[in-house]
Order: structure tokens, then C-alpha cells, then sequence
């Protein structure tokens, strides 16, 4: 490379680059003497006079309606009080003022205040929240002697129904570093979010987006000039498909038990009711929760905080009959006329499985099997089919996979197999406890709602609805399961026997006047060797509770799930919450004549 | 010839008797110190800016710091041929990256600027003015005239106007601009007639004329009217900029001390972490910070240059020449920005804003000046 020649030509060229940095940089440091030092002054003066401040204008957040036009959540103003500790010369005696208007110990302010002690002086403490108006007012007339304090309004989440729709509606919460870092700038620190349920979903279009305005202050911070620039723009309201009545029998049947209620339209999956209990009321996070409230809720056994219809998952128990009955017929592994004597308990594989009705329950055909739900013919059909086959029908009714509901949190449930088996537990499947499976016990698990799903598949004809709660969200269309709809028919009719002919074991839902049809489930929580009750057991050893139904039989329109933790028999437990449920929703219509074809 | 005799010998004398050590001297220490000591001062002022934001950026920098500094060593330890070598590949990966950006990049204030791998955000314009560099260095030293022809000029304008026209896209008008010092320096050097640049100089002038009017988005626009008549709207469009004078006239000699800016802490100052990261630094340190700082760029820029006068060959100087352009321009740029000198657009200042990718990309140049230094003697 010939680069000799050039080389004085290219000193020269990278003196004239190093003459011209130096010369800008001698301009900048020109410019920031002017502004430092020759004007420095008159900056200073700016900076700690006149103040211009942006102040952001906070967009109200949207209301929450159910599916009748009822308002949920609706926003209430709230005071906070505010101290600025570089306009106080006595602050002891500004939290003495402080304390006297407040009708609080002093000592409390000045734990509140030490916290402060690291920030700056012009950082403003939050003293109290919650203030009652006359409180508030108190600090506003006397600010010209105390312009220390001032009072910031904000807005309040108000759940009008607290309790009773905690679970959906969820509650708010100031914002996590991680969202803040994640938003992208959506956020800004203290900024309050939703943290559960629809206030978590739809968090983007209920907050709406906060607006902006830049006012003038002098040294005192009073307002010297206001500018509006840029409106706040309101978050948007939503309509729930929830039915705040369905919704409120729903938890008044479940209070005091543990458990959850799932009631839904099983052509399109709109959630009517769900309720888990027990409960919280969400109003306490609307201001900061003392230690005690928030130990109270931690520390319950029962964990409140967590939505049972879908955070949690249990062994479906006999309801899992369903799956197994459209299996069996579908597979072509049993007929409607096929019988199995039970005597009480058979023998399979070697080992010895005993039907819930001690003494058994004589020759059994399909139909009757579903309606006194014997166990032993389920044994049978399942030793026919096999693990992999339940497996492949469970999932066809949603089962072993999230529903895709608009809350968050929801658990997949477990549906067990041989690959599931070596992959999780790194031991192989045993054939007995395919037996387990056949009447929901064993490794399976599924959460209330998609119970309601499966129930809804029977309901609707074969389709997987999506489950959701509100109106105006996208949701996705119902998808077919490819199930025969003939065979679902012959089911719905089978499940309607279970309620409505003698002896059935879900005869505590009937109701005059409407068909209802559905299954009784009893998961056991302990192995038992024996027939006993598992009432006379302990508590935390009773068998849980499950009733899934729909109803009208011929044309359903409703899905009610029941699942009672600890409630012992299904049939006792839990079909008469359903009932209710019904009875509220359904027989209105009934009497003003709308179902015409029911 | 007699212009790069002179540094030599000064360095040899001192090492003849030290070989051991002469390694070490052959490294440039006044480049070395001056960025650990701005590295420094950058993440205390980072993390005084960001006291009152939702996150503190101190940890989060210092781990870019120290990535750079292992990237510096990295790109010190390369032969800058060997990277010259690879230029093209680095440069097509970039293009890549850029066109990718425009697609499945991630959004943050307005451009699309960045690709997510992972937990990590890179920014690929930053990294491609590297490429861009090293490929305009590897093109213009197989040039072997007095001057440039008007072919070989359009050449060069198009490597470095392809990446430019990308980043422009996104949009990142700043980070688009900043091309054009890479290149106009880099031609300089490579010898370009003054006539011919001067005509160049003019013709983006009209051309940024017609953008101006034609092409950019009504905030862009909104931002040059409010730099040309700062004072005629102060609680509007100029807010930003009154607020960083404000900032840093009421510093005035010493600060107001450190932590204790009342425009930074009490948040009136926007993006006081990454752009206006200065006016931070002369709230709070006042004339005397600033001028310690805008010293140690100096340092740097003028040892640079002096790197690129001593280098062993024309690539060694171009890639330094274009190195120090992208640097300087970007202090420049800066501290000119917050005191309403210039237009506001998204020039961070090097070393002392907050940023994973710009930090990374100015440990690396630095590396590569370095190494280009390292090699000054090696035959090859």
C-alpha cells in the first residue's frame, strides 16, 4: 500500500478536524459560561422562583357495569395530606397542628415523617390518606399559616358489592418496578394498576391515558398560571356479561362453606356468575392495608386471596363419568344395553376396587350406571379403553389445558398419561391407576371452570366455548370438538335421568317446572380401605364436593358448576346450591312464558 | 514523514530500557483515564438522575460500564486489519439487524429502535456505526490518489447513507445524523478536494431543507421551530429546553451539590438520565464540573488525533479519524442540545448517559483506537 506520498496531506486534514473540535468546543464552553455565570443569577433565581411544573392531569378510570346496566365500580374522591418540610420553620410544630386536626397520636406523624429522612427536603412527605372531608377542608383554610400542608385529591376504586364480586372484579394496586420498566413509559411511580381480575385484563382500556398540564408556581407554590395542554383521556367502560343477581344468590348459597361457583351460557361462554369463597373485600386495597388486615388475609387457612374456580385444582371425581360415557359410546367399547354386575367392589389387575355403595348395586346398564353413578362399571369401561384413549376424550372437553378466560392466573390442570408419567414422575404408568382415572381419582386434576366448559360441551353439542366475563373483549368463536352430536343428545338425556328419575343421585337439584340435567361428583382426599362417611371424618379429610349441570336439558341455556372443598357428597353438598341457582335465573322466564320450547 | 517521527521516539526512549514494560507503554494512558474517569462520573450522575424515577439505572449501567471495559479489551486485543477484513460481514449483519428492527422491533418514545434478545434491548444503529466505519476505512485506504473522484465520493456516501437512510426510517433523526460526521470526516482525510465538499456540504443543506418540509413528522418539526424562538412559548413545545437552561444556569460556578439539584430532583428536567444528562451534572457541580468534563473529552479527542497521525498505515488512520468524528460530534452535539444551542433529538452524550448500546459502542471504538496505537511498529 503507496500511503507515504499522501501523509503530509492527511496531517494537515487532521489538524484542520482537530482546529475545527477545538474551536466548537471553545463555543460551547463560551455558552455555558453566558448561562452559568453570566446569567447564572438570574437562572437561580428561575429555579427556585418561578417554577414551571408539570403536573400530569389523571384520567378517571372506567366503570364496571354487569350485564344489566348495574354499576360495580364506580370512582370516589379521596384526600391525602401532603408536607412540604423546606416551606415548615417548626416542623414539630407543624405535626402537632398535624396531629390535633387529625385526632391522632403525634409520635405516629413522626414515625411517618423519619421515614422521609434521607430525601431531600423539598420531597414531598405523604402524611395521612383517607382524610374525611372536614379534615381536608380544616388544612385548606388554614393554609396561609400553615402552607407546609396541602391536600392532593385522588380517586378511589369503590366496589359496591365488596365481597361478593371480589374474585372478578379484582383490585388495584401501585404499580411494580417490573411494569414500570416494561411499560414503556405507559407508567410513572405511584401509579396504580390492576393487580387481579378485570381490573388486571383490561387494565389498558380502563385506565384510559392521563393528560398533562403545565402551570406557573411561585416560590410559595401557589398557582400563578395554568395551562391546559393536553387532555386526559377517560378509560373506557366495560360491560360484564355477569349477572350481579345469579351472581349474589350464588355467593349467599356459598357463605360460610369453601368452594366455587362457575354459571355460564354454554352456547357462547359468557360467565353469568363465579364466585370463590372464601372471600376478601377488595375495598381494602384501596387504601394501604394496615399489618393486621394484611396478616388476617395471609395467614387464613383457606387463602381467600385465590380464585378457586380457576387457581385451583382438584380431582373431578364421578363428574369425570361424562368423558368416560361419550368415550365408552363414541369408541364403540360399550352399548346403551351392555351390562356389569356390581356387588360393592371388583377385582382388577390384582388389586381390589371398591364401588361407593356398599353391597353394590346389582346389574347395571349405562344408563343406570350414570344415574346411581356405579363405580364398578366405570372400572370396566375404563380397564376397555385404556389410559391413552381417556386421555385423548378428556382433552377433547378442555381438559389438561387453560380455558383462556379473561383472568389471569389460571391453572391447566393435569390430565395423566403414560408419556405425562415417565416425563414428571420418571416412573412408569401403572395399569391400576387407569382404573382411578376412569372415576376421576387418581393423578387427574381440573379446576372448576373447565368443568363448566365440559359440562357446556354435552350442553351445546360438542363446542368448546371460550369462558369469559366481558361483552365487548374479542372472543374467540367456539370450537368444535368433532364429538358426535347424537351421542352428546343421548348424554344430555342420560344426565337428566340423574335429576329427575327416582333414585338418581342428583335428585337434590330438582326443580318443578324446569328440566334440569347434571352429574354429582365426590373426590375423596384420603385413601379409604373402608365404606365410611367421610363426614365423620376431620375436617381437612372430608371428600370434596362437585355438582355439574345444565339446564334446559332439551335447549340449555345455563351452566352451573358447584364445587364445595370438604363438603362431603355431592349429591348432598352441592346440587341444592345449584338448584338455587336455577330457580333464580330460569324460572323467572318460565313464568313470564319465554321458554316456550323448555 | 518528520510529523509521525517525533511521537515515536518519545515513546521508545522510554521503553528501551524497560522492555518489559513495553507494552504497556505503548498504550495510550490519556485516552485509558479519561474514559474510566467520565465512565465514572457518568454512573454517580446517572444514579443522582435517576433518584427520583422508579428505577434506579446505577446497577444497570455499571454493568454496561463493565462490559464495555471487557469489550474495550477485547477490541484492543483484535489487529484493527483483521476487523477491516471482516467489515463487510459485520456491516451486511448490521444491515440485516437494521431492516429487521423495522419489522419486529421494539418501540420506545416514538422509534423503532430496538430488537429485544431476551431480557436484553440492543439498539442496532449504535453498533452499526462501527461497521459502517471500519467498512469506509477498508474501502478509502485501497484509494490510492491525492484525491477523491466523484465516483469513489458517491461510493463512500452510499455505504454510509444505506444504514443512515435505516435509521432514519425507524424514525431516530439523531441517530440517522449521526452518520454524516463519520463520513464527512472520514472523506476528509481520505482526501476529498475542499471545493468538492463544500459543494457536498451544500447540497445536503437543500436537501435537509426539503425534509424538512416534506419528510419530517409534526413533532420533529415542532422541535426545530421551538429551538429557532425558545423564549415564545415556554410552557409548550419549549419546555424541555427552558428547563435544562434553568437547570444549568442556576448551577452557576460550584453547583448546588451533588444529589441536591432542585431541577433534576424535583423532576422538572425530561429525560435527565440519557439526554440531559449534563444539565444534571451542571446543576449540581456548576461551571467548574462542566468545564472538568467537556476537559476530559478534550483530552480524549486530542489524544485520538494524535493516535491517528502516529498510526502505521492509511487504514489505522481512517478508522481512528472516523472513530474520533463520531466522538466528538457527539459532545459537541450534546452539551450544545441542553444549553439550546441545537436542535433537541436523541444524541446522547458519550460515557456519561444512561444507555446499554451507545455505552458498549464508545468501550469498543476506544478499544479499537487503542489497538490501532498498539500496532504502530508492526510490519506486516
Amino acid at each position: 500500500m503507496n500511503v507515504r506520498e499522501y501523509r503530509d496531506e492527511l496531517v494537515v486534514r487532521a489538524r484542520l478536524l482537530l482546529g475545527v473540535f477545538v474551536a466548537l468546543l471553545a463555543v460551547v464552553c463560551i455558552g455555558y459560561w453566558r448561562i452559568q455565570i453570566v446569567h447564572g443569577a438570574y437562572f437561580h433565581d428561575l429555579a427556585e422562583n418561578n417554577r414551571l411544573r408539570r403536573l400530569p392531569i389523571k384520567a378517571p378510570r372506567g366503570l364496571i357495569y354487569d350485564r344489566n346496566g348495574r354499576l360495580l365500580v364506580e370512582n370516589i374522591p379521596s384526600y391525602t395530606l401532603l408536607l412540604d418540610r423546606s416551606r415548615s420553620r417548626d416542623i414539630e410544630g407543624s405535626l402537632g397542628f398535624a396531629a390535633s386536626v387529625l385526632k391522632r397520636p403525634e409520635t405516629q406523624l413522626d414515625a411517618v415523617v423519619a421515614r422521609y429522612r434521607g430525601a431531600a427536603s423539598f420531597t414531598p412527605v405523604l402524611v395521612a390518606e383517607n382524610l374525611a372531608l372536614a379534615e381536608a377542608a380544616h388544612f385548606g383554610v388554614t393554609s396561609l399559616e400553615h402552607p407546609e400542608f396541602e391536600v392532593d385529591v385522588r380517586h378511589l376504586r369503590l366496589y359496591r358489592h365488596g365481597a361478593q364480586t371480589a374474585h372478578v372484579l379484582g383490585y388495584l394496586g401501585e404499580v411494580s418496578e417490573n411494569d414500570l420498566t416494561r411499560g414503556g413509559g405507559r407508567y410513572i411511580v405511584g401509579d396504580l394498576v390492576g393487580k387481579k381480575g378485570i381490573e388486571q385484563t383490561y387494565d389498558q382500556l380502563l385506565r384510559g391515558r392521563d393528560g398533562n398540564r403545565v402551570v406557573v408556581v411561585d416560590s410559595r407554590g401557589r398557582l400563578l398560571e395554568e395551562d391546559e395542554r393536553e387532555p386526559a383521556v377517560p378509560g373506557q367502560s366495560l360491560t360484564l356479561t355477569l349477572d350481579l343477581d345469579l351472581q349474589q344468590e350464588a355467593e349467599r348459597m356459598m357463605d360460610g362453606k369453601v368452594g366455587s361457583v362457575v354459571a355460564l351460557d354454554p352456547r357462547n361462554g359468557e360467565i353469568l356468575a363465579l364466585v370463590s369463597e372464601p372471600s376478601f373485600d377488595p375495598n381494602l386495597f384501596a387504601r394501604r392495608l394496615d399489618q393486621d388486615e394484611w396478616d388476617a388475609l395471609l395467614n387464613n387457612e383457606h387463602h381467600p386471596l385465590q380464585n378457586r374456580a380457576l387457581q385451583n385444582s382438584y380431582a373431578p371425581g364421578s363428574v369425570f363419568k361424562i368423558v368416560m360415557a361419550t368415550a365408552g359410546l363414541t369408541e364403540g367399547v360399550v352399548g346403551s344395553d351392555d351390562t356389569v354386575y356390581c356387588d360393592g367392589s371388583t377385582a382388577i389387575y390384582g388389586n381390589q376396587f371398591r364401588c361407593w355403595k356398599r353391597g353394590g348395586h346389582g346389574w347395571v346398564n349405562l344408563h343406570s350406571a350414570l344415574k346411581y353413578s356405579c363405580d364398578v362399571y366405570f372400572y370396566h369401561l375404563g380397564q376397555k379403553l385404556g389410559i391413552e384413549r381417556i386421555a385423548q376424550y378428556a382433552r377433547m372437553f378442555g381438559l389438561g389445558d387453560s380455558t383462556g378466560v379473561d383472568l389471569r392466573g389460571e391453572k391447566a390442570g393435569l390430565v395423566p398419561d403414560p408419556e405425562w408419567s415417565r416425563r414428571e414422575r420418571h416412573q412408569s404408568w401403572y395399569p391400576g391407576e387407569t382404573i382411578s382415572v376412569a372415576i376421576g381419582q387418581g393423578p387427574i386434576l381440573v379446576t372448576p371452570l373447565q368443568m363448566a366448559r365440559m359440562v357446556a360441551v354435552v350442553a351445546n353439542g360438542g363446542y368448546l366455548v371460550t369462558p369469559h366475563l366481558v361483552r365487548e373483549a374479542a372472543i374467540p368463536q367456539p370450537v368444535a370438538t368433532g364429538l358426535d352430536p347424537r351421542i352428546l343428545a343421548n348424554l344430555r338425556q342420560q344426565l337428566w335421568s340423574v335429576v329427575n328419575e327416582e333414585g338418581g343421585t342428583g335428585a337434590a337439584a330438582r326443580l318443578d317446572g324446569l328440566d334440569i340435567a347434571g352429574k354429582t361428583g365426590t373426590s375423596q382426599v384420603i385413601a379409604q380401605k373402608t365404606w365410611t362417611d367421610s363426614s365423620s371424618l376431620a375436617y381437612e379429610h372430608r371428600d370434596h364436593a362437585w355438582f355439574a349441570s345444565f339446564a334446559p336439558a332439551a335447549a340449555p341455556r345455563l351452566v352451573v358448576v358447584v364445587f364445595v372443598e370438604h363438603g362431603g357428597k355431592g349429591s348432598a353438598a352441592a346440587a341444592p346450591i345449584a338448584k338455587a341457582l336455577y330457580e333464580k335465573y330460569l324460572q323467572p322466564d318460565l313464568r313470564s312464558n319465554v321458554l316456550l320450547g323448555g | 514523514m518528520r510529523s509521525i517521527s517525533s511521537p515515536i521516539s518519545a515513546v521508545t526512549s522510554f521503553s528501551e530500557d524497560r522492555a518489559s514494560l513495553r507494552h504497556l507503554s505503548l498504550i495510550d494512558w490519556g485516552i485509558f483515564l479519561s474514559v474510566l474517569i467520565l465512565a465514572g462520573i457518568g454512573l454517580a450522575t446517572v444514579h443522582s438522575a435517576s433518584s427520583e424515577l422508579a428505577v434506579d439505572y446505577l446497577p444497570r449501567q455499571a454493568l454496561w460500564v463493565a462490559l464495555g471495559v471487557v469489550l474495550l479489551l477485547v477490541a484492543f486485543s483484535i489487529d484493527y486489519h483483521v476487523l477491516t477484513e471482516l467489515s463487510l460481514l459485520l456491516y451486511s449483519a448490521g444491515i440485516v439487524s437494521l431492516v429487521l428492527v423495522l419489522f419486529v422491533g421494539t418501540t420506545v418514545n416514538g422509534a423503532r429502535s430496538w430488537l429485544g434478545i431476551g431480557h436484553w434491548r440492543l439498539q442496532p444503529s449504535e453498533f452499526m456505526k462501527l461497521a459502517t466505519m471500519l467498512l469506509l476505512a477498508r474501502y478509502l485506504s485501497g484509494i490510492n490518489q491525492r484525491h477523491l473522484g466523484p465516483r469513489q465520493i458517491a461510493a463512500a456516501a452510499g455505504i454510509a447513507g444505506l444504514p443512515m437512510m435505516l435509521t432514519a426510517l425507524q424514525p431516530d433523526l439523531g441517530g440517522a445524523a449521526m452518520f454524516a460526521p463519520i463520513l464527512c470526516g472520514m472523506l476528509l482525510i481520505a482526501g476529498v478536494r475542499l471545493r468538492t465538499l463544500v459543494a457536498i456540504v451544500l447540497v445536503s443543506v437543500s436537501v435537509g431543507g426539503a425534509l424538512f418540509f416534506f419528510g419530517l413528522r409534526d413533532y420533529q418539526r415542532q422541535r426545530i421551530f421551538t429551538f429557532l424562538s425558545q423564549e415564545s412559548d415556554p410552557l409548550g413545545a419549549g419546555y424541555q429546553i427552558r428547563q435544562s437552561k434553568i437547570a444549568v444556569g442556576s448551577g452557576e460556578w460550584r453547583g448546588k451539590g451533588y444529589m441536591q439539584g432542585t431541577q433534576s430532583q424535583l423532576r422538572f428536567l425530561p429525560e435527565r438520565h440519557t439526554d440531559f444528562i449534563f444539565a444534571v451534572l451542571a446543576e449540581e457541580w456548576g461551571f467548574l464540573g462542566v468545564a472538568t468534563v467537556l476537559g476530559l473529552y478534550a483530552l480524549y479527542v486530542v489524544n485520538a488525533v494524535r493516535v491517528a497521525l502516529r498510526a502505521r498505515d492509511r487504514a489505522g488512520i481512517l478508522i481512528v479519524v472516523g472513530i474520533v468524528s463520531f466522538f466528538a460530534f457527539h459532545v459537541l452535539y450534546n452539551s450544545g442540545m441542553v444549553i439550546g444551542l441545537l436542535p433537541i433529538t436523541g444524541v446522547p452524550l458519550p460515557f456519561l448517559s444512561y444507555g446499554g448500546s451507545f455505552t458498549l459502542t464508545n468501550f469498543i471504538a476506544t478499544g479499537i483506537v487503542l489497538g490501532v496505537d498498539l500496532r504502530r511498529y508492526v510490519n506486516r
